[in-house]
């Protein structure tokens, strides 16, 4: 009797654990199941969101990061589905009515966003991202001038995952040339919330008139169109307001100290004539800013302080000679401060702190910032504030030789 | 998993029952956690010998239980009360042939001496356990050939004693007057005399049968160290050991178990290392063995192991002399069981499955990196098919991209899930490895080549696996090799099964869910009293220096106790050489190596 009613217990405890098999495997998904999705544009059209996904054609090879082209007649590295809905997660969903797969998000590294979306506003779009589980806030986000789905039928020689290729290249940028520093959706997303209200995105564009979006296309050394990184948009509060030229980015990323190393076309010899005729690799750089509250404005003491090789010489010059030496560094100084005026101004016209003034005013002086959150005054502050930049630049080495060859030359 | 995809093939997803899952496991957790906390880990040796006893208490009465059933069945054995030899030598050979039968093998010599009446003699033997010239030199020829005993001089008790004390030179000479007592040693190769008229018999030791010579072991072998394994001769086995271990401390105790097979087994341990209470509970589990036959090692490691449903194994087995003898210096008890070349030690841990002999006869730091290996093998062979089913099917965002999309490439066209795919190729190994050790040597390589398409390119071109299952599986297969211990690496190959079912129907929560499960299941597991997983739980770091790592020989200074011997010095302390001190501080003499004398 004992031992029967025993069984019984083990069997009814037995019972749950028939159900642990089932409570899996709702949501397995096997690899073959899944749309890999390594991009994704967003366009705004008739009061619709316009979704484009780049999804990765596994059986073409794409994992192989070299020898794309070629004249392959393969099927394509990736294939893109274009979908409306009245919300994103409506587009989302219509994929299913054209694609053999279940969208798989967390492999994504791109995001562009058409102007038309960014003058419509990019909150809601941010708000998925940051909300939806499987989608990446670490996808670097770009802005284009024109439709973004465009973007995303580009292939890319060199590599064959193209959302992968963009943001190698936005990666190699930001740490060879510095011009923009790439922006992760975080980023964006914690620049737009925070006192600023600002930030920027590096544009991205076709350099060409047409789309290559046929493989045997790719099969030539120089293509008539490529992908390129442009100018750099900037965006306040969820709208896009303007345009920074490249120059002007290359002065904002000495203003925002997100030089990682640079290269700078500079006049060696300043008073005798205005030619660019060297060059000069950044290797460190540091800008502090200290704001100061001058009577009735703000003043930004920004310090700029680099150091780096001399890699160019085209004028006749001892680089033995120290003087030189500080005259060159003088030129150089002085053509960082122009950048960084130069970006001052056009950023001021745009009315959008995206220096990040805003962020340095409240932490040192946070009772006015009291005030000025109070007052609503930021927007007034931040046109009349006045930058007072002092770069100091010092060619460390000049390269393995000491001479230009102009002057072995003339000698 | 696979089951739910069979019923559910056209792919309709399956109601989602979290839930109750979080229940069921919750409910696991706590019972065994509540399970363990009634029997707390003893730190100490104290509370070790505590929960030793009670262990013991507990068990008994389970074991007298066993016994009387066994002996309640008459049909098993017949147990004759012991009978005196009668007086009549006519009597006790009729005696001896209902015993025995009249098998081909038994050789039965009369003697009667030329005199008239007198002396009447009969030789028993077993044809093929003795040695013939033995028998014929030692025994049949002395007595034969004797003037005394053929001249009818002598009564019957002198001859006996004349017999007994003086005419056999060999060295086992045992006297008997039942035929219990003598009928054992007929069976071990003595030969047995018998007396007209006396109740009493002489039995001479003159055994001696084919064995096998000794060979290196084919189941442990190294590259660097002894070569000789043991064999299935008990007593080679023992003199291994003494010849080994020439203490007085040696001890070796025999035992007969097995009513039809009359076993021989042996405990051999060094007195005053080896933990009394272990000795006492291994002497009480052997004596309560009542089965009739004991053909390999393995019938007293079930009979005698702790917690009979795990899967891991409590007590090491070993074909190698020297890695018997290096446990015995650690306070195990070996355990030779004649028949089989497999030895056993006892108490284990689980840490002593990972230590090969060969780890003590190289460089300490090589021998620490292969150790390592070894534990990251374990590691590998139980989970890297169920980590490979969960990732890709439950956990893609782990993967770097490139990865996931060269996987994704190679399962485009596979015909059946992941899960589906590991088992059927876990599977299809455990077939070629079990065909392979069956497979007569002469076929040898067929399987080989067979083996190599079934789990190779063939498969993958086929299209029936994608080419990364093959290489988890292989990489698996191999892995399980790396771990010295069979015992252990066969139970993580059962587990590793377990693991992939869980695997395909919880992701990575199961897999961690059921290593906990097994953890926890491993700090419960004892060995005669050692906790399973000391000395890393209860964690006493000074035992720590064999365990993950070997430490130089000369800075193990102590012998841990986790075997439950006691802890005592192994060798004198600051044994690291070094150059000799002299007064003048480093001199020239100290830089040559040849001034260097050992320490």
């Amino acid at each position: 009797m004992k031992s029967k009613q025993r069984t019984l217990l083990c069997l009814i405890l037995c019972l749950p654990l028939l159900s642990v098999l089932l409570s899996g495997c709702w949501d397995d998904r096997e690899l073959n199941e899944l749309g890999i999705t390594s991009g994704s544009a967003y366009d705004w059209e008739n009061n619709q969101w316009k979704a484009t996904y780049q999804v990765i054609n596994p059986s073409s090879g794409a994992s192989g990061m070299g020898g794309g082209g070629g004249g392959s007649t393969s099927s394509p590295p990736f294939l893109t589905f274009t979908v409306k809905g009245r919300t994103i997660m409506e587009a989302i969903e219509r994929t299913n009515l054209t694609s053999t797969r279940e969208m798989f998000f967390s492999h994504s590294r791109i995001t562009v966003i058409g102007e038309s979306l960014a003058r419509h506003g990019i909150n809601q779009l941010i708000d998925m991202f940051l909300r939806k589980q499987d989608a990446r806030e670490t996808v670097f986000v770009f802005i284009t001038q024109g439709e973004a789905g465009d973007i995303l039928d580009q292939l890319m020689q060199m590599t064959k995952n193209q959302g992968a290729g963009i943001q190698l290249m936005i990666e190699q940028e930001a740490k060879l040339m510095s011009y923009y520093p790439g922006t992760r959706l975080y980023e964006l997303a914690m620049a737009l919330s925070s006192e600023s209200r600002s930030a920027v995105l590096p544009e991205i564009l076709l350099t060409g008139p047409q789309t290559m979006d046929e493989t045997s296309e790719t099969g030539v050394t120089d293509l008539p169109s490529r992908l390129a990184l442009g100018r750099l948009g900037v965006i306040k509060g969820d709208t896009f307001v303007g345009w920074l030229s490249q120059k002007q980015a290359f002065g904002l990323s000495f203003l925002t100290n997100n030089i990682d190393s640079a290269t700078l076309a500079f006049a060696s010899q300043p008073t005798k004539s205005d030619k660019l005729d060297a060059s000069f690799i950044l290797q460190n750089s540091a800008t502090t800013v200290h704001p100061v509250w001058d009577k009735d404005h703000y003043v930004m003491n920004i310090e700029v302080q680099g150091s780096g090789v001399l890699t160019e010489l085209g004028s006749v010059m001892d680089l033995n000679d120290r003087k030189a030496i500080r005259e060159m560094e003088a030129s150089l100084e002085q053509q960082v401060l122009s950048l960084v005026n130069d970006s001052w101004t056009e950023v001021k016209r745009l009315g959008a702190d995206v220096t990040g003034f805003a962020v340095r005013i409240h932490r040192s002086d946070r009772k006015r910032w009291k005030q000025i959150e109070e007052e609503r005054s930021w927007d007034r502050i931040f046109q009349e504030i006045e930058i007072r930049p002092q770069v100091s630049i010092e060619i460390e080495r000049t390269g393995l030789s000491n001479k230009s060859f102009k002057s072995v030359q003339q000698e | 998993m696979f089951i739910m995809k069979l019923l559910l093939w056209n792919g309709g997803k399956i109601p989602c029952l979290k839930g109750s899952f979080f229940f069921v496991v919750n409910a696991l957790y706590y019972t065994i956690i509540s399970a363990r906390i009634r029997n707390p880990i003893a730190g100490d040796n104290t509370g070790i010998t505590s929960r030793f006893q009670q262990k013991g208490v507990s068990e008994m009465p389970h074991n007298q239980k066993k016994s009387t059933r066994t002996t309640k069945d008459p049909a098993e054995t017949s147990v004759p009360a012991p009978l005196p030899l009668n007086l009549s030598l006519e009597a006790n050979l009729q005696e001896i042939s209902r015993r025995i039968g009249d098998s081909s093998d038994i050789v039965i010599r009369k003697f009667n001496s030329e005199s008239p009446h007198s002396l009447s003699l009969c030789f028993i033997y077993i044809d093929g356990l003795v040695n013939a010239d033995a028998v014929n030199q030692m025994v049949l020829q002395p007595i034969m050939e004797n003037g005394a005993l053929n001249g009818g001089t002598l009564t019957t008790g002198a001859a006996f004693t004349l017999i007994k004390d003086h005419m056999l030179p060999v060295g086992g000479v045992k006297e008997g007057a039942t035929l219990e007592g003598l009928l054992p040693l007929l069976f071990e190769g003595y030969t047995l005399i018998l007396f007209e008229g006396l109740q009493t018999a002489v039995a001479a030791d003159t055994a001696g049968w084919e064995k096998r010579s000794i060979n290196e072991p084919t189941s442990q072998g190294v590259i660097r160290g002894p070569k000789e394994g043991f064999t299935e001769s008990l007593r080679t086995g023992t003199s291994m050991l003494r010849r080994r271990l020439k203490t007085t401390d040696l001890r070796i105790e025999e035992y007969k178990i097995g009513q039809r097979t009359g076993t021989g087994i042996a405990l051999v341990y060094l007195k005053g290392l080896a933990s009394e209470q272990v000795l006492a509970e291994l002497r009480r589990r052997l004596n309560a063995i009542d089965t009739d036959a004991i053909l390999e090692s393995n019938y007293i490691e079930e009979f005698i192991q702790d917690g009979g449903l795990t899967p891991f194994p409590t007590i090491q087995n070993t074909e190698r002399p020297d890695a018997m003898a290096g446990g015995i210096l650690e306070g195990q008890v070996g355990i030779i069981i004649d028949g089989t070349p497999f030895a056993l030690l006892a108490p284990s841990t689980f840490f002593n499955f990972f230590q090969s002999s060969e780890d003590y006869y190289q460089r300490y730091d090589i021998s620490s990196f292969l150790r390592l290996i070894r534990y990251g093998a374990f590691f590998v062979s139980m989970l890297l098919p169920a980590l490979y089913i969960a990732v890709t099917t439950f956990h893609q965002e782990m993967l770097p991209t490139t990865l996931l999309i060269s996987l994704a490439a190679q399962r485009e066209g596979v015909p059946l899930p992941a899960f589906a795919e590991a088992l059927l190729m876990e599977l299809t190994f455990d077939v070629l490895r079990e065909a392979g050790v069956r497979m007569p040597r002469t076929i040898g390589p067929a399987i080989s080549i067979v083996g190599a398409l079934v789990l190779g390119q063939a498969a993958v071109q086929a299209g029936l696996v994608s080419a990364a299952m093959v290489i988890v599986v292989s990489f698996t297969a191999i892995s399980n090799f790396v771990i010295p211990s069979l015992a252990i690496a066969n139970s993580i190959r059962l587990i590793r099964f377990v693991m992939m079912f869980i695997a395909a129907s919880l992701g990575l929560f199961g897999i961690m869910s059921f290593l906990m499960v097994l953890l926890i299941h491993m700090a419960g597991l004892r060995s005669f009293g050692v906790p399973y997983l000391s000395p890393v739980a209860p964690m006493i770091p000074r035992y720590l220096k064999d365990i993950f790592i070997r430490v130089p020989l000369w800075s193990m200074d102590i012998r841990p106790k986790t075997n439950l011997g006691k802890e005592t010095r192994r060798q004198a302390p600051h044994q690291k050489p070094k150059p000799a001190e002299s007064a003048n501080g480093p001199s020239r003499e100290q830089q040559n190596p040849q001034g260097e004398g050992p320490a």
